[in-house]
């Protein structure tokens, strides 16, 4: 039982992580994180480095509608803008990958912050619907442009790191992994830092943060500019991923995804991203796997898989239903019950 | 005593295990070696399942018939399929899924955008063969996809089919190109525009719609304007031919309407009910109830199925024998299954027998099969005719 924990200033208050306990489970976890490339097979690192990008992008879009308020259905625009700058600059510059990525993120950050400005008039749905028009804006460009390769898109070579070409999964996880944890932790400190409140009180109220002197265009420009900054290095990511953007790569039913992702993690908490994100990607391959173990899956496989959707879908629902905080308030039931075991449970 | 049992009874439990697991290998043995493995990310949900369900059964029908015969060289073929819901992150962890648990040597992929995502990783792995879903154009480039084929003519070589039926049959008719605005909609129309004039027709116009667009009126409006003698449309499965025929009948339009193959399964066109009577289009196979010719591989498959099989299903069917076809050359030449040996022998195809579902023998020059008829809608019958006979580029 751990009975609590005492904080003898505002600095350890407002740390990160503030128990032993915690910091060894995060030890225990790094080290994991380390260890899994040497243990898992192709398909699983696949999946690692799908997971991250994931983690990343909904991660950008918690802080913009978790934890601003402001309901975006424009992320897959964002990330493709990240994607098609990173091609670009690959195919036709050839600079460093570190550096398109960057480029990516500052790109998508513009198109964020042009998105953005509808937010001081609009909220809710209506900021959705102006979202979504941003998206079609942004796949008409995508479709039309001469540099952008028209709707078959581009193919982009592999990026390469002191002269190792980023070619598999196993290389790549050493990028996309620590971009993603690095992303992760600047999110987290975010919400330590004034801008971060001013974010909250924005979505908690918007005029009484502006009674409280937080010039709302300001914040909620900032907001979409750093949502769609996380959505553009995702998006770089993504196409050194998957080496080749084109228009259909980034639909709105992945901003959807990314939408559900957060309401299914736990929107305004950083592990509701991770665990939204983990939950979107992993379920369905889980319930592969599940139904991989019945007896003759591969004959029955035309039938299962609309099983397997339903359940999917029905999982989703049932979150909603009985939690609808999210995993992340799930995870923190769970933590509660083995601080206070044995005497509540 | 009662240690020593337990060890006895544990001994003789992990002999009888070894003996299980070693069974079906001596078997393998016995049978000629290792499995040929199929592996196919089929889109069984999703947007495409109409397609995926008819893929999957080809595939896996043709591949009974040909176990059932003892295989290749003793070596049974292994269908490992994965639902991919017609999304490209999902086909490709299938494939890294199926790659992973298995060896791989022939593989079907479910979308362009896969196959084009997908090809590095088929350099790199060397081993595997692959064909799929997609006639697009950009596939069908022996060098810049040098493991791939597609089951049939491209989408431009489609268009080259139904523009030399038309110079045919109307030299020098108005042509009309609809066309949605996405990838699929608009691979063929460049260069088919060039053709079109190389063939003495005139491409009167060319209207690109949105895809999944309902409402046309506007370019119907357009469209009878321009009064072509013929109509083609592309990139869509049905929505919206059927809007375009019925307010250009209604306005007077006296147009011939063509579509492409993703349109032209028997069931689609007969959802267009009176307005789809005399509806032309390009399939490079017979329909599964087409019987104007001889075609043994079709009766086999009425016998294994008796109800009606989509084209779709033909498709997988006939990628499966491609499959095989090229595994069994390959062993044939004592050579090792890889991506470059299975693709040397599908090109060492030269006029094979289909068994009639494609209506005259095929060879495999490069990446695609340039073959096809144009058939018609024959709304009475509910059947799709011939209209004219087998063309090849």
């Amino acid at each position: 039982m751990r009975i609590g924990t005492l904080k003898e200033s505002y600095i350890a208050d407002a740390a990160l992580f503030d128990s032993r306990t915690q910091k060894v489970w995060l030890a225990i976890a790094a080290a994991l994180l380390l260890l899994f490339p040497f243990m898992a097979s192709d398909y699983w690192l696949y999946l690692a480095c799908l997971v991250s990008i994931n983690v990343a992008s909904a991660t950008g879009l918690n802080i913009l509608t978790g934890y601003t308020g402001l309901v975006s259905l424009g992320q897959a625009a964002f990330m493709g803008l990240g994607a098609y700058t990173v091609a670009i600059l690959q195919i036709n510059v050839g600079s460093p990958f570190l550096l398109n990525i960057l480029a990516g993120g500052f790109v998508a950050m513009l198109g964020g912050l042009i998105v953005g400005i509808p937010s001081l008039r609009v909220k809710g749905l209506y900021l959705a619907i102006a979202t979504i028009a941003a998206s079609f804006i942004a796949h008409f460009l995508f479709a039309n442009l001469k540099f952008t390769g028209g709707t078959g898109g581009l193919a982009l070579p592999p990026a390469s790191l002191f002269g190792l070409v980023l070619d598999t999964s196993f290389r790549l996880y050493w990028v996309i992994v620590p971009v993603t944890v690095l992303m992760l932790l600047g999110a987290a400190n975010l919400f330590r830092t004034r801008v971060g409140r001013a974010f909250i009180a924005i979505r908690d109220r918007d005029i009484s943060a502006e009674v409280l002197g937080i010039p709302l265009l300001r914040y909620k420009l900032l907001s979409f500019g750093l949502s769609s900054f996380y959505a553009g290095v995702a998006g770089g990511l993504w196409a050194y991923f998957f080496r080749v953007v084109t228009p259909e790569s980034f639909p709105l039913l992945m901003s959807i995804f990314f939408l559900a992702a957060i309401i299914v993690g736990g929107m305004g908490t950083i592990l509701g991203g991770i665990l939204g994100a983990v939950f979107m990607t992993m379920v369905p391959e889980l319930l592969k796997l599940v139904f991989d173990l019945l007896p003759n899956s591969t004959s029955l496989t035309v039938y299962l898989s609309p099983v397997r959707t339903i359940i999917f879908g029905l999982l989703i629902i049932g979150f909603l239903v009985f939690e609808p905080h999210g995993l992340a308030e799930v995870w923190r039931r769970i933590r509660r019950f083995f601080h206070l075991w044995p005497f509540r449970n | 005593m009662q240690n020593s049992r337990i060890s006895r009874n544990r001994r003789s439990l992990l002999l009888a295990a070894g003996a299980s697991l070693a069974a079906p290998l001596a078997a393998h043995a016995q049978a000629g070696g290792e499995d040929i493995v199929l592996g196919g990310s089929i889109p069984m949900t999703g947007v495409f399942a109409f397609a995926g369900v008819g893929i999957n059964a080809g595939i896996q029908d043709y591949l009974k018939i040909v176990n059932d015969a003892g295989g290749i060289k003793g070596r049974k073929i292994k269908y490992v399929p994965e639902d991919t819901g017609y999304k490209v992150d999902v086909s490709v962890a299938a494939f890294k899924k199926i790659t992973s648990q298995n060896k791989v040597n022939l593989y079907y992929g479910d979308s362009t955008a896969f196959s084009k995502t997908i090809n590095p990783e088929l350099e790199r792995n060397g081993n595997i063969l692959m064909a799929g879903a997609s006639f697009a154009t950009e596939l069908n480039d022996p060098k810049k996809y040098p493991n791939q084929f597609l089951v049939g003519p491209d989408y431009t070589e489609m268009f080259g089919i139904l523009l030399r039926h038309i110079a045919k049959e109307k030299p020098g008719a108005k042509v009309a190109f609809v066309y949605s605005d996405s990838e699929f909609g608009r691979d063929p129309i460049d260069e088919s525009e060039a053709l079109a004039k190389k063939l003495g027709l005139n491409v009167a116009i060319k209207i690109m719609t949105p895809p999944g667009s309902v409402d046309v009126s506007t370019e119907v409006i357009k469209l009878r304007r321009a009064a072509p003698d013929y109509t083609i449309f592309h990139g869509y499965i049905l929505a919206p031919i059927p809007e375009f025929i019925n307010q250009g009948k209604q306005q007077g339009m006296t147009s011939k309407w063509m579509g492409t193959f993703w349109t032209m399964d028997s069931s689609t066109v007969m959802k267009m009910g009176e307005a789809g009577d005399g509806f032309m289009g390009v399939m490079p196979y017979r329909y599964y109830y087409d019987t104007s010719a001889k075609a043994p591989m079709l009766d086999k498959i009425r016998q294994m199925r008796p109800e009606y099989q989509s084209t779709a299903y033909i498709q997988g069917f006939l990628a499966a024998m491609l499959f095989v076809e090229s595994a069994k050359r390959t062993l044939d030449a004592k050579k090792e299954l890889t991506g470059k040996n299975l693709k040397a022998a599908l090109n060492s195809i030269k006029d094979f027998d289909t068994g009639g579902l494609i209506g005259v023998p095929i060879t495999i020059k490069g990446n695609s099969i340039p073959v096809g008829r144009v058939y018609k809608a024959d709304m009475k019958a509910q059947r799709m005719v011939p209209a004219s006979d087998w063309i090849q580029l």
